[in-house]
């Protein structure tokens, strides 16, 4: 691989990985299997051979007949992605797994299976708290998608290969951080989008591709000096699935940076580090169920927590929550986590849209009349 | 809290119940005849309302299928938030509960069986609990409401996580959640878990269940009319564990037993499916003139098992594990009940927000065309007006009902 001789050629070249994601996948000759949820453990699919690709949703903006199966009043997300299932963007995966992260996305599993020929439908158990208790229990779910995947390759998955699986996992997690760390201590290296890209450039599934580049670009960033001018206003993101270049783009046009994105295509998918020491089984369950703080986590006050860490880690100023339609779990909390940030006096905005296509003229005004004054 | 505040504020949220629910819409004037069960079922949730109320009342808010065998075995009284949705939304100041929802930014995009009862909470109308237990049954939308009620009266919450597929793992799992939960309930008395109480109310879930059952297959057989709708109350109301459970019970099958003699003539039976409104509501009214409505949820497979009384919590796990949406399971009740009940048209309500029903509805569909069982798919809204109104959709309605003739 030749090195990039600038930033914005790394940028691009990490990049890359997710912008021919779909070409990149199909063009390789190993088993695919995707996933939802960035609760789904990539360590054992790899470990099993597999490359493991998050389903994004964008690649079928129709989703009419999704809807026939779903019904309209459903989360965009998930309506998009089964769009893509049925369209057979996915023709190359053997399964895909989906992972208990919410109530529409157990229905999408049972609908997939039924609607979708040619890729399975995988369902994991997932636990709703990080006891001991569900750790077991957990744990014992990862055992099965193991055996699973033995019958399924007809090889067995010994404890080297999930090791192995771990150690490029926790490098992608690693140098994700380390790109994150410019972001606690000043302006962020990227865009708000180019770092949500960035996540989803790593759920393309080539871990070392990934991980290769992903070193390349902070090498090239080593050196960089830090962004001249007047600190910008500090935006942290948190909700539902997002991935939504036009409010970034009126985020970042406002004068703010996105310092922090508390969602899937964000810090959320990369934080923590499994130990690499640990019966790796173990090791893998405690890490999903500890990392776990989205909405769909029963307890709110561990998401609220986590929240309030950012806030301090990336000094955030400002707080955007956004929900997608009818995405329920992000819907309850909202009330709850719009309180308790007010009662730390951090300033939060409601936005609500779609996985494709928000109403972006009116969220563009509510954006600029809560951003702006805060700049003075 | 202490004592004295904990009985002040009981004292203001049954007067904001009493106002609440007094201000009924008007009556139906063909309101279903009365079983005595249905009557008798009234005075014991007249006791339990107004018990819950009381300042020495040890109140526990659980959700809709929780195992209440395991609270009454603590000698609490169960609060079934969702279950007052339906009488909720009979009050003419249902906007007035919503729109405290609404100034809270909760979306209204939520079904309004959760909204309802947060409004009723932020209305200061439920007793305040000592505790919250909940699984994640029917729905995460519940589990998030109660569990936020737990902090909303800052007051302990024990939570069972429920897997969906059922195998010896996922019952060790739930076993031992159960066990957990039991000791901690039994820790907020600061008191061990009694096997005796359990005992006796599993003892108390199996003898009510049984008249439940019987009533049940004397309706696969015969017209007995108000007695589906008095199955479902039973189901909603959720008492099992409790000793009134049977004698209310029991004299629904010793009703059941009486019409069956009396050999009503049978009417076209359709099965509704999904949420359903209050007895009194319109849409109810206007099927029960021309055919029988059967409902779907008291006659599941989970709903009539008796529970093991060598090993209850293990069986209480298999009922939950069972409980759960899941479409095939689901799918294969549905047939074999529709067979047994000769069931000749389905209605599938969607209520507005309830996500599991609309995305397993066209399973139903599916399997309705299979079984050339007519259907019909509405969605409504029987406790937020402002989503639903029945001239809407009756000419559709009056449609399928013209197939059946």
């Amino acid at each position: 691989m030749t090195r990039p001789d600038s930033i914005a050629a790394a940028v691009e070249d990490v990049l890359e990985l997710h912008r021919d994601r779909l070409a990149l996948l199909a063009g390789i000759d190993r088993p695919k299997i995707g996933y939802l949820s960035i609760q789904t453990p990539e360590e054992i699919l790899l470990a099993a051979g597999a490359i493991p690709f998050r389903l994004t949703g964008e690649f079928s903006t129709e989703t009419d007949g999704a809807s026939v199966h779903l019904g309209s009043n459903y989360c965009s997300y998930v309506l998009s992605c089964f769009g893509e299932g049925l369209a057979g963007v996915y023709g190359f995966a053997d399964a895909v797994v989906f992972v208990d992260a919410c109530d529409m996305r157990k229905r999408l599993w049972e609908t997939w299976a039924r609607t979708v020929p040619g890729c399975e439908s995988w369902f994991l158990e997932l636990p709703n708290d990080a006891s001991p208790l569900s750790k077991s229990f957990f744990a014992g779910q990862l055992r099965k998608l193991i055996r699973r995947l033995e019958q399924r390759y007809g090889r067995p998955i010994g404890e080297g290969a999930l090791r192995d699986g771990i150690a490029r996992c926790n490098r992608t997690r690693e140098l994700m951080q380390r790109l994150y760390d410019g972001n606690k201590r000043g302006s962020p290296l990227l865009t708000g989008q180019q770092s949500i890209d960035l996540v989803k450039a790593a759920t393309t599934g080539l871990k070392d591709e990934f991980n290769d580049r992903l070193a390349a670009l902070l090498d090239a960033a080593a050196s960089q000096q830090p962004r001249a001018g007047r600190p910008r206003h500090r935006v942290l993101i948190c909700g539902s699935y997002f991935d939504q270049p036009a409010i970034v783009e009126v985020i970042e046009a406002t004068g703010a940076d996105i310092v922090c994105g508390d969602i899937s295509n964000g810090v959320k998918y990369f934080e923590g580090r499994i130990d690499a020491d640990a019966e790796p089984v173990a090791a893998i369950a405690d890490y999903y169920l500890e990392k776990h703080t989205s909405a769909r986590c029963i307890d709110t006050d561990i998401r609220l927590r986590h929240l309030f860490d950012l806030v301090r880690d990336y000094r955030v100023e400002s707080v955007i929550y956004f929900a997608l339609k009818f995405c329920d779990t992000n819907l309850h909390d909202y009330p709850y986590i719009k309180e308790k940030l007010r009662e730390q006096q951090i300033p939060v905005l409601f936005i609500e849209g779609e996985h494709n296509g928000s109403n972006i003229a009116s969220i563009k005004t509510r954006i600029e009349t809560f951003l702006e004054p805060r700049f003075f | 809290m202490d004592f004295d505040s904990i009985a002040q504020q009981r004292a203001t949220q049954y007067e904001n119940m009493l106002r609440l629910i007094g201000r009924q819409r008007a009556p139906s004037e063909d309101a279903a005849p009365a079983l005595a069960a249905t009557r008798m079922r009234s005075v014991v949730n007249c006791d339990r309302i107004a018990e819950a109320y009381r300042a020495d009342a040890k109140v526990a808010y659980v959700s809709e299928q929780f195992p209440t065998e395991i609270v009454f075995a603590a000698g609490v009284l169960p609060w079934n938030i969702e279950s007052m949705s339906n009488m909720l939304a009979q009050s003419l100041d249902i906007d007035q509960v919503f729109r405290l929802t609404q100034e809270r930014e909760l979306s209204r995009d939520i079904c309004s069986f959760l909204r309802g009862p947060f409004g009723m909470m932020l209305a200061e109308c439920y007793p305040r609990p000592d505790f919250v237990l909940t699984n994640d049954q029917p729905c995460e939308g519940l589990l998030k409401t109660i569990f936020m009620s737990g902090k909303r009266y800052g007051v302990p919450t024990f939570a069972l996580h429920t897997p969906n597929l059922l195998d010896q793992d996922a019952l060790d799992y739930l076993v031992q959640q159960i066990e957990i939960m039991l000791t901690r309930i039994a820790g907020v008395f600061q008191s061990d878990p009694d096997p005796e109480f359990l005992r006796s109310s599993i003892v108390n879930s199996n003898r009510a269940r049984e008249y439940y059952r019987k009533a049940a297959l004397l309706l696969e057989r015969h017209a007995l009319p108000g007695v589906a709708r008095e199955l479902l109350e039973i189901f909603g109301m959720n008492y099992f564990g409790a000793a009134e459970n049977i004698d209310l019970c029991k004299t629904l099958y010793e009703e059941a037993v009486v019409l069956a003699k009396a050999e009503a003539p049978t009417r076209p039976r359709v099965m509704w499916i999904g949420q359903t409104p209050g007895e009194s509501d319109e849409l109810l009214r206007h099927l029960g003139r021309s055919v029988d409505v059967l409902y779907w949820a008291p006659l599941w497979e989970a709903n009539l098992m008796a529970l093991d009384e060598e090993q209850p919590l293990r069986s209480i796990a298999e009922r939950a594990i069972r409980y759960h949406w899941n479409a095939e399971r689901m799918e294969r009740d549905l047939d074999h009940i529709s067979d047994a009940y000769q069931v000749e048209g389905y209605i599938i309500a969607n209520t507005w927000g309830c996500r599991n029903m609309m995305a397993i509805g066209p399973t139903f569909r599916s399997l309705a065309a299979r079984k050339r069982i007519k259907n019909l798919t509405i969605s409504i809204d029987p406790v937020d007006r402002n989503n639903y109104a029945f001239p809407h959709i009756k000419n559709r309605v009056d449609a399928f009902l013209e197939t059946l003739q």
